[in-house]
């Protein structure tokens, strides 16, 4: 069926992207993966042995010497996993009635507030991170408006705790859970949201009924869209949540910049890719693949 | 030999294509197809959605390639050569005009890309809006016309290169009922004028009807029957192209012979005159049109028959109305008489008795093989 | 609709919605005008000592802003940004177009793969790819610098730009090419004059989005940036942790307004798409 000339067309636009990807995409994974499996060495470094208690650490069969399961680790590995969730729920909560007021704004209105919404997704991540360091500190804008006022009488400590991270968690990722809402509200029919109130159901029925089923794929992909970045997240905590609220990111990241057992870091990593891999398989299988792009 | 398949501006021969179905498995689109297409012709290919029409113009103009069978165009065998090089150019459903280029841009595409001087260009792109009646719109962009106009642009853009055939792809199933009408005048006196063969492809019998010079019947891949409208409509070939165009009655069943005209006898048991032709034992199907039913005269004469029935509705058409009536088996039948034969009809009222006749010879026998 | 009181709270809570989206943000760009030396928090007066600061200039206020000397680091990450964003964009843009080309324009058994594998950098977390990277470079001996940063956006560029340009070219009425090729034009001329002017604003939006995300990009860059590699975020991020200091407002408010001013430019092509 291909031609000659179509399939040399069609692998001078593969090539470059097929290169690019299967050498510096595949292959850093790949190299992570092996490494994950290999012994840490003394000084930092690799020793090329296989060796498999960097996952035994994490999972429990590790009681070598230097080298012993720690809780810890599951704990920290745990707290991501619920606070990403715990992330989700709340953008979930906050973009929901948000997106349906949106959809029911005039034309024009909707056009300027969804491009008011999307565009901070544009600004730094370190900059609207900043403006809650700011807000939340000790001496920060909250602290200082609450005292000023007369509302309290000493500062309250809100920065370095759980509150805190989920604020600076939120507020970054927002635009993830509200975009695939607003797409999916936005295509709702709506004369079936009168068809039902015809049919004499009542708002709160109609939204479950007929609203919240059909907006499901925009819920579910904002949700994988918000879990994902927030459980590998290692700025927020590191920024807002300070030593006591350590998440899987923070560990990593010291694993790699400041106790150089890279094995072990690897091996956290290829935990969270995979947390993701199961994610996305399971969301695909549910929802298809369309939802995602948008 | 070869001057007279110089005389046919397409041929297409044995045309087998299949496609992967989704679910799995074959769709067979074109099942072995064969016809000609003569010079300067209206040649409408019409059949229901999913027939293969649209695929064996696909064929013709380079976008599908055929599994076997030929296409010539020209007299020349036109396998592998892709659409860019055959001589044909293409009306598409959608219009497809291109959204960035105004409307003499669309227009004057197919000469700028065959490198014809900017003057000579300008010209002819103007020759072809004056022809369609677009004068003054040369400088719009397509999202600034309408329906009918954006028809008439993709019209001149497929005529400006002087194609030896015109396909058209349902080209006027997006205009509403009106200007579909005299569209479908306009096309016909412009293939007239412009004096090259326009292949039309639509599942619109009425549109097929009054345009066509030939009209090719598709079914399932196959082609039911090849000739002027008139003879798909009178004369239909098959039980498929008897239901397919025009209205009627149809009645299946095995001719038997009385003494003095064959008679068709239905499987439940209905009997009914037939002209002259049929043989006893033949397979035969009796199609009655509307138009062909009257109210029984009060002396009927030999060459009529007579059904009896009951008057179910009367429906208001305009020009005619409508009498849906029931036999007595159970069957529906419809009459629209004419003027005279009205009167005689509005005199009964629904729920009643008539008689209902036509002349023996009128209605067409088709004869299974 | 039926129920007034309903709507009534709807718009109460897309209005606190806004304020919770821009008050952070409108904190920062005032109190960046902020005068008082000490607590950041408390207003004094309108000043513009900071932006000063932060390009060298003289100041009044000297000893508590610790950032003076730093200005050229400043400048120099701000640089290196803006190198690797706009080389990386070139380089992006042109492959995930070519890209998005083979897959949404050709039939190929390997096209679901394809697919997958453009989709796959997006999904992956910021940091798995990062640490991913950096053990990559260091196992084959890649120096860690402006280079390693650049082949490291473009893992994940290219991806946003084939996903931009091929929702543009899934969008795109396929019967248009057709059109242009029974017109009599070559494939070459079918792309140029007819794909391309159609998946230009998609092109353009693409290379717009993979500038600022590689302007904007933190933590990939943050393991894979060599020592004397700093880009701007990574700087910033530098800072932060060791302590609040007023300059960082005024930066933030000039990259916040830088951001708004691509942010529109991006979103104006898109609105004409």
């Amino acid at each position: 069926m291909i031609g000659k000339r179509e399939s040399r067309r069609l692998a001078a636009l593969l090539i470059p992207g097929t290169l690019f990807l299967g050498i510096f995409f595949m292959g850093p994974l790949a190299v992570m993966i092996v490494f994950s499996f290999l012994e840490p060495g003394l000084y930092g470094g690799v020793e090329w042995n296989f060796y498999h208690l960097n996952y035994g650490r994490i999972l429990g069969w590790a009681d070598a010497e230097w080298e012993k399961f720690d809780p810890v680790y599951a704990e920290i590995f745990f707290r991501s996993v619920r606070l990403a969730l715990t992330n989700v729920a709340i953008t979930l909560l906050i973009c929901y009635p948000a997106a349906l007021w949106v959809s029911g704004l005039t034309t024009r209105w909707r056009t300027i507030v969804v491009f008011l919404i999307t565009l901070p997704f544009f600004v730094s991540l370190v900059v609207r991170l900043f403006c809650w360091v700011l807000i939340l500190r000790p001496s920060g804008f909250l602290n200082s408006t609450l005292l000023g006022l007369g509302l309290i009488s000493e500062p309250i400590d809100i920065i370095y705790t759980e509150t805190a991270v989920l604020i600076g968690m939120a507020y970054i990722l927002l635009p993830f859970m509200f975009l695939p809402l607003y797409a999916s509200i936005e295509k709702l029919d709506h004369s079936l949201v009168e068809a039902s109130s015809d049919l004499g159901a009542s708002p709160y029925q109609t939204f479950l009924r007929v609203i919240l089923p059909m907006t499901l794929p925009g819920i579910a992909a904002g949700a994988v869209l918000v879990f994902i970045p927030s459980l590998g997240n290692f700025i927020v905590p590191d920024l807002l949540g300070g030593a006591k609220v350590l998440m899987i990111g923070n560990l990593v990241e010291q694993q790699f910049l400041s106790a150089r057992n890279w094995p072990f870091g690897s091996a956290l990593s290829v935990m969270i890719m995979l947390v993701m891999l199961l994610l996305i398989i399971f969301f695909l299988r549910r929802i298809g693949r369309s939802e995602i792009v948008k | 030999m070869i001057e007279e398949a110089l005389d046919y501006i397409a041929e297409v021969k044995d045309a087998v294509k299949r496609f992967l179905a989704p679910e799995g498995g074959a769709i067979t689109a074109l099942d072995g197809i064969s016809l000609e297409i003569q010079q300067s012709q209206f040649v409408t290919l019409l059949g229901p959605s999913g027939c293969g029409k649209t695929t064996l113009l696909r064929a013709i103009s380079g976008f599908e390639e055929l599994d076997s069978g030929e296409v010539r165009i020209g007299g020349e065998l036109v396998t592998g050569v892709p659409p860019y090089r055959r001589p044909v150019n293409t009306v598409f459903q959608n219009y497809a005009l291109f959204p960035h280029l105004s409307v003499s841009g669309n227009i004057g595409y197919g000469l700028e890309v065959a490198g014809v001087p900017r003057k000579e260009r300008d010209r002819r792109v103007g020759e072809a809006l004056e022809r369609v009646g677009l004068a003054g719109f040369d400088l719009r962009k397509p999202a600034q016309l309408s329906g009918g106009q954006q028809q008439r642009v993709a019209l001149a853009r497929a005529i400006i290169n002087q194609p030896k055939l015109l396909l058209l792809d349902e080209p006027l199933s997006a205009l509403d009922r009106n200007l579909r009408q005299s569209m479908q005048l306009e096309l016909k006196s412009l293939q007239h004028d412009l004096g090259i063969c326009f292949l039309f492809v639509t599942h619109d019998q009425e549109e097929a009807l009054t345009m066509s010079d030939q009209v090719i019947v598709l079914n399932q891949g196959q082609i039911e029957q090849i000739g002027p409208p008139e003879a798909h409509y009178h004369q239909p070939a098959t039980r498929f192209v008897a239901e397919f165009i025009g209205d009627g009655t149809l009645f299946s069943g095995e001719i038997q012979n009385t003494i003095e005209n064959p008679i068709l006898v239905t499987k439940d048991g209905l009997s009914i005159a037939v002209g002259v032709g049929p043989k006893v034992g033949d397979k035969a199907t009796l199609i009655i049109r509307p138009e062909q039913l009257n109210i029984a005269p009060e002396n009927p004469d030999d060459s009529m028959v007579i059904l009896d029935a009951v008057l179910e509705q009367s429906v208001f058409q305009g020009a005619t109305r409508r009498y849906v009536c029931q036999l007595a088996n159970g069957t529906s039948i419809s009459a629209a008489p004419t003027e005279s034969g009205d009167q005689a009809f509005s005199r009964v009222k629904p729920g009643e008795p008539v008689r209902l006749a036509y002349r023996r010879s009128a209605p067409h026998v088709i004869i299974e093989t | 609709m039926k129920h007034p009181w309903l709507k009534r709270l709807l718009s109460v809570h897309g209005l606190l919605f806004l304020f919770f989206v821009y008050a952070p943000i409108i904190i920062v760009v005032v109190y960046s005008f902020n005068s008082h030396p000490v607590n950041m928090m408390v207003w004094k007066d309108f000043t513009l000592d900071w932006y000063f600061s932060i390009f060298g200039f003289p100041t009044k206020l000297t000893e508590q802003t610790l950032y003076v000397e730093s200005t050229d680091q400043l400048v120099s990450a701000l640089k290196n940004s803006l190198l690797v964003a706009a080389s990386t964009t070139t380089f992006a843009t042109i492959v995930g177009t070519t890209t998005a080309l083979a897959v949404y324009r050709h039939h190929f058994r390997l096209k679901p793969f394809y697919q997958g594998l453009l989709y796959m950098p997006m999904v992956m977390p910021d940091i798995v790819l990062g640490i991913a990277l950096l053990v990559f470079f260091v196992n084959f001996s890649i120096k860690l610098g402006l280079m390693s940063i650049m082949i490291g956006h473009c893992t994940f560029l290219i991806s946003y730009v084939f996903v931009v340009v091929s929702a543009r070219l899934a969008g795109m009425d396929d019967t248009l090419e057709q059109a242009s090729a029974d017109l009599g034009a070559k494939p070459w001329t079918t792309f140029r004059r007819v794909t391309l002017p159609q998946i230009l604003p998609g092109i353009v939006g693409g290379a717009l989005l993979a500038f600022i995300i590689s302007m904007d990009d933190l933590v990939i860059t943050y393991f894979i940036a060599g020592v004397d590699s700093t880009t701007l975020p990574v700087f910033i991020y530098g800072m932060l942790r060791r302590g609040v200091k007023p300059e960082i407002n005024a930066i933030a408010t000039l990259m916040l307004a830088f951001s708004f001013v691509i942010a529109s430019l991006g979103l104006y092509f898109r609105k004409r798409s």
